[in-house]
């Protein structure tokens, strides 16, 4: 008995002593004290660096917390448990919280770095007037290749994935939006298309394609395209300039039809604590400097105007990721389908995927 | 002899396979390059990293506590419990609750951290240290019962009766019997549930909130992002540490001339 209660008094008094260990470190990181501000962001979607930046000028710690998908993300805002005080979902997510009134309302007078974004970004179908979002980046789908293991082909249309002699060569990233997408971009029909004869002449069309598919597959395309085990990945522009840092030998293109459009957010979510400091927070980001140094980091396209004059010349005018004005015409943004639809979309796609070749 | 050699290959290789992912992660923590291939040369610096990392730290030593903080409770309320049960007359009931105790082991640790989710949320609980270290008691509980339960069957009913007769209390024969016997019992139900705690990740995940975060958790969402060799740094020394706990075990017990508990186990 006697040993007993001994051995229990010492582990309760090395808990206390731990945990008097963590509050005091906690104290000089500053955690404590309640002066922080928790941000939800995708992995490897900041500077780390500008988070120590913001910490110094503002004297609010920034908690990091990271998602892998829009869809975990928007459960744990729904549930409530931690105050989540700046998020970053993609521009259909915005459209879905907003309708369950999971965001707060912006304060643009509290955002007077809200100039810096390029008009073209600004006022667009999901958040009109920028009620409750503001872009952080933004990007597009399309075609990355293997220079050295292609030679000298070139994809410059949807239509040059359907080659006969590029049999198991493809990787598709695994979204039913992304790849209906581009099988009806491939046909010259708009992403939102809602004519079931248009989605099922896109879905045969898809199934004809299957003879070169590999493999679809999620965030390890990334992964299997740096490895070089396919020449060829259907991806997304910012996954492209990361992979293409680490494989000198593979290039990008959005192919002439058109591709989607998409943008990652700032937002305020209802479980916002402290809502000052969030606007500080995205103020900062919208710094033309930091989102520079940001845009840098991360290798997605900033759609930060002042900060696109700052960054070296060669990163501008790379039209993989900075498409020209009349590309970028031809680039739409995903809209709402509603449910219905949206559930169609996701027949066509998992129909497309049982189909065996 | 031939037979005696066989049995000793095939233990090898079952070792080797064993520890074989481990030795890989170890070996590639001091790899100077970024990457889980292609060796370049010896460095330290994802050591000098991790040890720069305060977060890290901080979360290393919540783990720690929350692991100890949760054992130990769990044990003195399973022992409580294990006592209760085994002091019931009636068969039935008993059985009963054992039941009840065994359906809490094996349900899926992910319908567990799910429920407790919901639970927390509705009696509004702030996720956080308090709601995981609820949930860790709360599934290291039977464990603990599970533990204890069978030193209580196995020591002789005479021994209390004896006690009784040389006019010992209750109390008395609690403390003064019961518990030394069943000693053995609640250090392998503290050290069960200690290691169950350290590597719990599916409730974990679900309550956690707030920034706090556990080990199992934060290296999930450190590999999430591509593995970093920081976390190949981690486990070697986490690997280290454990084998240190286990040599620091085996001449604790040696010395005291017996195992305790089952603790040994792991």
């Amino acid at each position: 008995m006697k040993k007993l209660v001994q051995t229990f008094a010492v582990i309760f008094i090395v808990s206390f002593a731990l945990m008097f260990w963590v509050q005091r470190l906690n104290a000089s990181e500053g955690y404590a004290g309640g002066n922080t501000i928790t941000v939800y962001n995708w992995g490897e979607y900041i500077d780390p660096d500008l988070i120590k930046q913001f910490e110094k000028e503002t004297g609010i710690k920034v908690i990091y917390e990271t998602f892998d998908s829009n869809e975990a993300m928007m459960v744990k805002i729904r549930q409530g448990g931690t105050s989540y005080d700046v998020a970053m979902p993609s521009e259909y997510a915005i459209q879905k919280m907003k309708e369950e009134g999971l965001l707060l309302k912006l304060d643009q007078s509290k955002l007077p770095n809200l100039k810096n974004i390029d008009e073209r970004f600004l006022n667009l179908p999901f958040d009109p007037d920028n009620e409750y979002s503001v872009p952080y980046f933004w990007g597009t789908v399309g075609i990355v290749y293997n220079k050295k293991m292609l030679g000298d082909r070139t994809f410059d249309s949807w239509n040059d994935l359907w080659a006969d002699d590029l049999k198991n060569q493809i990787l598709l990233v695994d979204g039913a939006r992304e790849v209906i997408g581009f099988g009806l971009n491939s046909l010259h029909y708009s992403l939102n298309d809602k004519n079931k004869v248009h989605l099922q002449e896109a879905k045969d069309k898809l199934v004809k394609l299957q003879p070169n598919i590999k493999a679809i597959v999620g965030d390890e395309i990334k992964m299997l395209l740096v490895n070089e085990e396919a020449p060829i990945g259907v991806i997304w522009s910012g996954d492209a300039a990361d992979i293409m840092w680490e494989n000198e030998n593979l290039d990008y293109v959005v192919p002439e039809e058109g591709s989607n459009l998409w943008f990652d957010n700032m937002v305020i979510p209802k479980t916002s604590k402290n809502i000052e400091g969030a606007h500080k927070f995205i103020n900062f980001m919208l710094d033309a400097e930091v989102a520079a140094q940001n845009a840098e980091y991360v290798g997605y396209s900033t759609p930060n105007k002042a900060a696109m004059s700052i960054l070296p010349e060669e990163t501008v005018s790379d039209e993989r990721f900075y498409p020209s004005p009349e590309l970028t015409d031809r680039l739409e943004v995903y809209e709402n389908l509603g449910q219905d639809m949206l559930s169609y979309y996701n027949d066509l796609y998992l129909e497309f995927k049982m189909h065996t070749k | 002899m031939k037979k005696k050699s066989l049995s000793t290959i095939y233990l090898t290789i079952v070792f080797l396979i064993l520890y074989a992912p481990i030795f890989y992660l170890m070996y590639y923590s001091f790899n100077s390059g970024g990457k889980m291939y292609e060796f370049e040369s010896f460095s330290l610096e994802w050591y000098k990293d991790l040890f720069q990392n305060t977060r890290l730290l901080i979360i290393v030593l919540n783990t720690i506590i929350i692991a100890l903080l949760s054992s130990a409770i769990s044990t003195i309320l399973g022992t409580i419990g294990a006592v209760g049960i085994w002091h019931l007359k009636k068969r039935q009931t008993k059985n009963v609750l054992l039941s009840l105790n065994n359906i809490l082991i094996v349900s899926p640790d992910v319908i567990i951290g799910a429920s407790f989710l919901i639970m927390f949320t509705i009696v509004g609980i702030k996720l956080g240290f308090s709601s995981v270290l609820l949930s860790h008691i709360a599934f290291s509980v039977p464990i603990v019962v599970i533990m204890v339960l069978p030193k209580l069957q196995e020591m002789s009913s005479t021994l209390i009766d004896a006690a009784k007769d040389l006019g010992a209390s209750n109390f008395n024969v609690l403390t003064k019997v019961i518990l030394p016997y069943i000693t053995p019992g609640i250090f392998a139900g503290f050290f069960m549930a200690l290691t169950y705690s350290l590597d719990d990740f599916a409730v974990t995940f679900f309550v956690t909130g707030n920034g706090f975060s556990t080990l199992s958790v934060e290296i999930y969402s450190m590999a999430r992002q591509g593995v970093s060799l920081t976390i190949n740094a981690l486990s070697t020394i986490l690997f280290l540490f454990t084998i240190l706990l286990v040599i620091g075990y085996y001449f604790i017990s040696k010395r005291n001339g017996r195992i305790i508990g089952l603790g040994a186990r792991k």
